[in-house]
Order: C-alpha cells, then sequence, then structure tokens
C-alpha cells in the first residue's frame, strides 16, 4: 500500500539519484532516521505544497487538544490525515465518518512514526456547502434535543402593550417594522435593540440582546413580544441566525419571539427555534400586532349589539305591557261594577216587591177584618190602628228608600274609587259591602214587619175586646132577621110574622113578631 | 373609576358576556340597563387604551454596569416621505 502511494508521485530522477548512491556506497550503513530523512527529502520535493484531496472521512477522532485526526480513503487506498486545532476552530460544521470531503493541505512526513500524513487546511464537504451541512448537522442537533418541539411554541399576545425589537438600527428591515407597526397598531410602545446581524460578533450580540431583555424588561418595563431578525441576504449573511447560541437564546426567551430572517427561500435556525416564523420584518410586525382600526369597529359593533339588546327587551316589555292593558280588567274597570250594580239593582226591586207583597196581604187582611169592625161602635181604634200601620208604611219607605239612595250613593263613591284605584280589590270590597248592607237592610225591613204585626195583633185583640160580643156578655142581645141574617137596628124593618132570631151571650132563641110599634111607643 | 383596570381582552371578553346575558333576556329589565351602562362604559375605556397609549419608539441600551436604559429613538422615516 505505502509502495503504491509513494510509487505514484516519485520523481524518476530522484530515484535514479538515490539508486545511484546505494550502487555507489553497497556497504554503507544507514540509520532510520536517515531513511525517513531521505523520505521525507524525496516527497517534499515530489509533491505540490498544496493538494486538493478527495475521499470519505473515517476513523475521526478529535482529540482533547483540539486536534482532529482521521483517514481518508477511496476503493483502493487510504491516508493519514491531521487538523490543527487553529482550522479545526474555523470549521462551521462537524466532521463525521463517512462523510464525502475536499481537503486541502500538504503531504509532510511524520519522522517521528516514520509515516507521512496529509496535514489538512481546510475541509469542505463535498456535493453541499460548509455552511448548508453545518446548517443541516445544528438543525439535526438541536431537533434531537427538543428545541424545535411545537409544545415548547409559546402563543403571541393578542393585544401587545410594548414590543422589542433586536436588529440592526441602521437597516431598511428596522424602517419597515416600525412603518407597519405604526401604521397598524400606534398604541404600541416599540424598544429597539441594535445589534450587528452580521460578521463575527453577530450571533453572540444578538444571543446577548435577547438574554438581556428577557432579564431586564419586567414589571412595568415588560416587554410582551419581541421580534428578532433582519433584511434578506445570502446564507453567509444570515449566518448568525443560524448559530447556536442564538437558537439556545430564542429558546430559553420566557418572551415570545417572532423571528423574521431573510425571504421565503431560506429557513434558518432561529426560525426553526422562534414562537412564530415570518419570513419578512414586515410579516413580523404584521404577526406581532393587530389592526387598531379592526379592533375600534370591533367595539363600535359591540356597542351596537348592547344598544340593540337593550332596546329588544324594552320593546319585548312595552309589547307584554301592551297586551296586558289590552285586557279587560284594565280596558273596561267599570264592567265589574255594572255588573254588581246590576245585581244590586236586582235584590232592591225583589226586595220592594216582597215588601210591597207583605204590605198588600196586612192590607188585605185588615180589609177583611173592616166590615166586621166597621159593625162595631167604637171606630177610632181600627182607624187609628189603620193610621198606625199607615205611618209604619210610609216610615219604612222613607226609611228604606233613604237607604237606598245611601247605598246608591256609596255606590257610586265606591264606582269612582275603583275607577281610579285598583279595581278588582275595590269591587270586591264593595260585593262584599253590599252584602253586608243587603242583609241588614234585610233584617231591618223583617224588623220592621215584626213590629208592625205585633201592633196588628194587639189592635186585632183590642178590636176583639170592643165587638159586640163583649156587649152580649154585659146583658144585651143582637136580633137578626131569620132570613139573610141582617141584624134588626130599626122595628120600620120588622113586620107581624117577621121570624127573627136573638143572639144571647151564651145562645139564640128564634120568635115570631106579634106586634111591633115604633120607637116613640116605648118611650 | 374604583375598579382594577382591566386589560384590552378581559375587557373584550366581559363586554361579550355582557352582550350575550342582555341578550338571552334572562335578567331584569333594570338589570339589563345596568349592565347595558357597564357596557358602554369599558367601550369608552377600550378606545381610550387603544387611543391614548404613548406613541414612543425607544432605543435600548446597555450601561457599563450591565443594566438596560432607554433612550429616545427618531422614527426612521419611511422612504417615500418628505424630509
Amino acid at each position: 500500500m505505502h509502495a503504491l502511494v509513494s510509487r505514484k508521485p516519485f520523481n524518476p530522477e530522484h530515484v535514479k539519484i538515490h539508486k545511484e548512491t546505494a550502487a555507489r556506497d553497497k556497504n554503507r550503513m544507514v540509520t532510520v532516521s536517515q531513511v525517513t530523512t531521505l523520505v521525507r527529502r524525496a516527497l517534499e520535493d515530489a509533491i505540490p505544497t498544496t493538494l486538493h484531496v478527495v475521499g470519505e472521512i473515517s476513523n475521526f477522532k478529535r482529540h482533547s487538544s483540539g486536534h482532529l485526526y482521521f483517514t481518508l480513503k477511496d476503493e483502493r487506498s487510504e491516508l493519514s490525515c491531521v487538523t490543527w486545532r487553529s482550522d479545526a476552530a474555523k470549521l462551521k460544521f462537524q466532521p463525521s465518518d463517512g462523510l464525502e470531503v475536499v481537503v486541502t493541505g500538504r503531504v509532510e512526513v511524520f519522522e517521528r512514526a516514520g509515516r507521512y500524513q496529509l496535514y489538512v487546511r481546510r475541509l469542505e464537504p463535498r456535493g453541499v456547502g460548509a455552511l448548508e451541512l453545518a446548517f443541516r448537522q445544528l438543525q439535526e442537533k438541536l431537533a434531537e434535543a427538543g428545541l424545535f418541539d411545537e409544545h415548547h411554541k409559546k402563543p403571541l399576545p393578542v393585544f401587545p402593550k410594548r414590543l422589542a425589537i433586536v436588529t440592526s438600527p441602521t437597516s431598511a428591515a428596522i424602517a419597515d417594522m416600525i412603518d407597519t407597526l405604526r401604521r397598524r397598531y400606534p398604541c404600541v410602545q416599540i424598544l429597539v435593540y441594535p445589534v450587528r446581524v452580521q460578521g463575527e460578533t453577530a450571533s453572540r450580540e444578538i444571543a446577548h440582546a435577547i438574554t438581556k431583555i428577557n432579564a431586564q424588561c419586567t414589571g412595568a418595563n415588560a416587554v410582551d413580544v419581541m421580534i428578532v431578525g433582519r433584511g434578506g441576504g445570502s446564507l453567509e449573511d444570515l449566518w448568525a441566525f443560524n448559530e447556536e447560541i442564538v437558537a439556545r437564546a430564542i429558546f430559553a426567551s420566557e418572551i415570545p419571539i417572532i423571528s423574521a430572517v431573510g425571504h421565503e427561500v431560506d429557513v434558518s435556525i432561529a426560525d426553526l427555534v422562534a414562537d412564530v416564523r415570518a419570513a419578512t420584518p414586515t410579516a413580523a410586525a404584521e404577526l406581532a400586532v393587530p389592526v387598531l382600526d379592526d379592533l375600534l369597529a370591533t367595539l363600535g359593533a359591540l356597542g351596537a349589539r348592547l344598544h340593540r339588546a337593550v332596546t329588544t327587551r324594552a320593546d319585548v316589555l312595552t309589547v307584554r305591557m301592551k297586551s296586558l292593558l289590552a285586557r279587560t280588567a284594565f280596558r273596561e274597570p267599570l264592567r265589574l261594577v255594572h255588573r254588581n250594580e246590576q245585581t244590586l239593582d236586582e235584590l232592591s226591586h225583589r226586595m220592594y216587591r216582597r215588601l210591597a207583597e207583605r204590605i198588600a196581604r196586612n192590607r188585605h187582611h185588615l180589609e177583611n177584618m173592616v166590615p166586621a169592625i166597621e159593625q162595631i161602635a167604637p171606630h177610632r181604634y181600627l182607624l187609628q190602628t189603620s193610621a198606625a200601620v199607615h205611618d209604619a208604611q210610609h216610615r219604612l219607605r222613607l226609611a228604606m228608600s233613604e237607604q237606598m239612595r245611601r247605598n246608591e250613593r256609596r255606590l257610586g263613591d265606591a264606582s269612582d274609587r275603583i275607577a281610579r284605584g285598583s279595581p278588582r280589590h275595590t269591587v270586591e270590597t264593595l260585593t262584599e259591602r253590599l252584602d253586608r248592607i243587603t242583609r241588614a237592610l234585610d233584617a231591618s225591613v223583617r224588623h220592621r214587619m215584626a213590629l208592625v204585626q205585633s201592633r196588628l195583633n194587639a189592635g186585632e185583640s183590642k178590636l176583639a175586646a170592643v165587638s159586640h160580643k163583649g156587649v152580649l156578655a154585659r146583658g144585651f142581645s143582637v136580633t137578626r132577621l131569620k132570613k139573610g141574617r141582617t141584624v134588626v137596628r130599626s122595628v120600620a124593618k120588622l113586620r107581624d110574622g117577621t121570624r127573627i132570631v136573638t143572639e144571647t151571650a151564651d145562645g139564640a132563641f128564634e120568635s115570631q113578631v106579634v106586634n111591633h110599634q115604633q120607637m116613640e111607643l116605648f118611650e | 373609576m374604583a375598579k382594577p383596570k382591566l386589560s384590552f381582552e378581559e375587557a373584550l371578553t366581559n363586554l361579550e358576556a355582557l352582550a350575550s346575558q342582555i341578550e338571552q333576556g334572562q335578567i331584569g329589565l333594570e338589570e339589563s340597563i345596568t349592565k347595558y351602562e357597564e357596557g358602554m362604559g369599558l367601550i369608552k375605556q377600550c378606545r381610550k387604551m387603544l387611543t391614548d397609549a404613548e406613541h414612543k419608539i425607544q432605543k435600548l441600551h446597555e450601561r457599563a454596569d450591565g443594566t438596560l436604559e432607554t433612550r429616545p429613538m427618531k422614527n426612521p422615516a419611511p422612504k417615500d416621505a418628505a424630509p
């Protein structure tokens, strides 16, 4: 293998020289070091100082000193390689076994080990750019660490009060962002943390700014949302946003972060870690704040909705009230009163009739007694009694009509009150009072009737006392014609032979007139 | 107002709730009117929040001791604005 490698690049001239030397001093002995030196000289002379070698990395080792040791191989051969620490530090990506690379360096002999090696100054992945590879490697690493996981993403505040922008203060990007923010949502307070976004220190500055804002903007100065980014550029220009230090700072941020790096085509590591990714700085500003005019419109709509709700409510109640008022109790509050008045009229009418009937009955009774009483001498009792009855009747009528008038007046008053006040209640009270009055009236009439009756009875007994029976008891007698039972008041009515009946206190006897004369004959 | 100041989001949520309560008609008319007035007050408060805010742009600077201070920053003039 060594022969194969060493043979090929050898300058035939040199080989010849060595061969000549060997021939000249056939028996001369040389040391190991001398051989190695010879080999080194021969190699250094024969091989260009800079070689670009294509191969696949194997046996890759990063020593604790920082130097890299690996072997490059192809299908047929292998080559030991070393990269010193200073050159290794410049590598963006992480070399690993199996990686196809193009290395730049020169071949030297490591005399102590008697080995030739390729001293690699630059290492480039083959096919893809170093930055692309570095990006892919970091992406893989951070993905594995969970930095891109959805559940770490924080929601953006809907109505941010304070917003921080970490970017270059002189770029077009900052002007675009401030312009967009002011146009959409002028009430947001904007804090700009100026950083370099490109060059050696950019990633450290960006990470530092994110950490500082998280640590220092607290309490009343709390920042609600942060935009980290820059305008578009080449992959190299955007590189700061692909550094692990920036990714870690974004991930650690308590404040939600919108990344705004470059334009659509490129995705940065910062984009992947950020809570929200915006394609451009302007897009980030749009994502960060709502549109003030929309909010004002929403408020207006809410106000209108409130107003409509209250108005509708009032309308519904008005309709209910109207339908209530349309009901009989309110529309014709006197109807109940009238109904009761009618009842009252009926009752009083019935009362009048009953009274009249009673009076008529009594009068009839009295009139029936008149002929009998008329036959009795002292008519004044009868007259007196009759007058008393008339008087009682008259007074009763008076009292009743007075009572009726009073009731009607009270009813009228009550109706007025009902019309003014709560009708149902008043009507109920009125009906109750009406009943009471009716009962009282009835009782009063009964009482008066009883009085009249008893006075009538007294008259009757007085009448009985003065009737002819009493006269008979005192020894008088009554003589009647047998025919017609007419009392004989004068002899003029008598003829001889007329049959008469004489009534005494205890009986009667019949006799015949034999000799009748005028009164003066007796005298 | 004696009440603790609501955030804009809280105020909006409250407004929605007030409107729904009145619309559902499960509260009395008087309460409806009280809630309506409360809602109108909230709207006024929200408008104030949106329109009264200071339209400031500031620059953050790190002091020597590592703390941050804010300094006023001019609004970078839009490209098409007159000087």
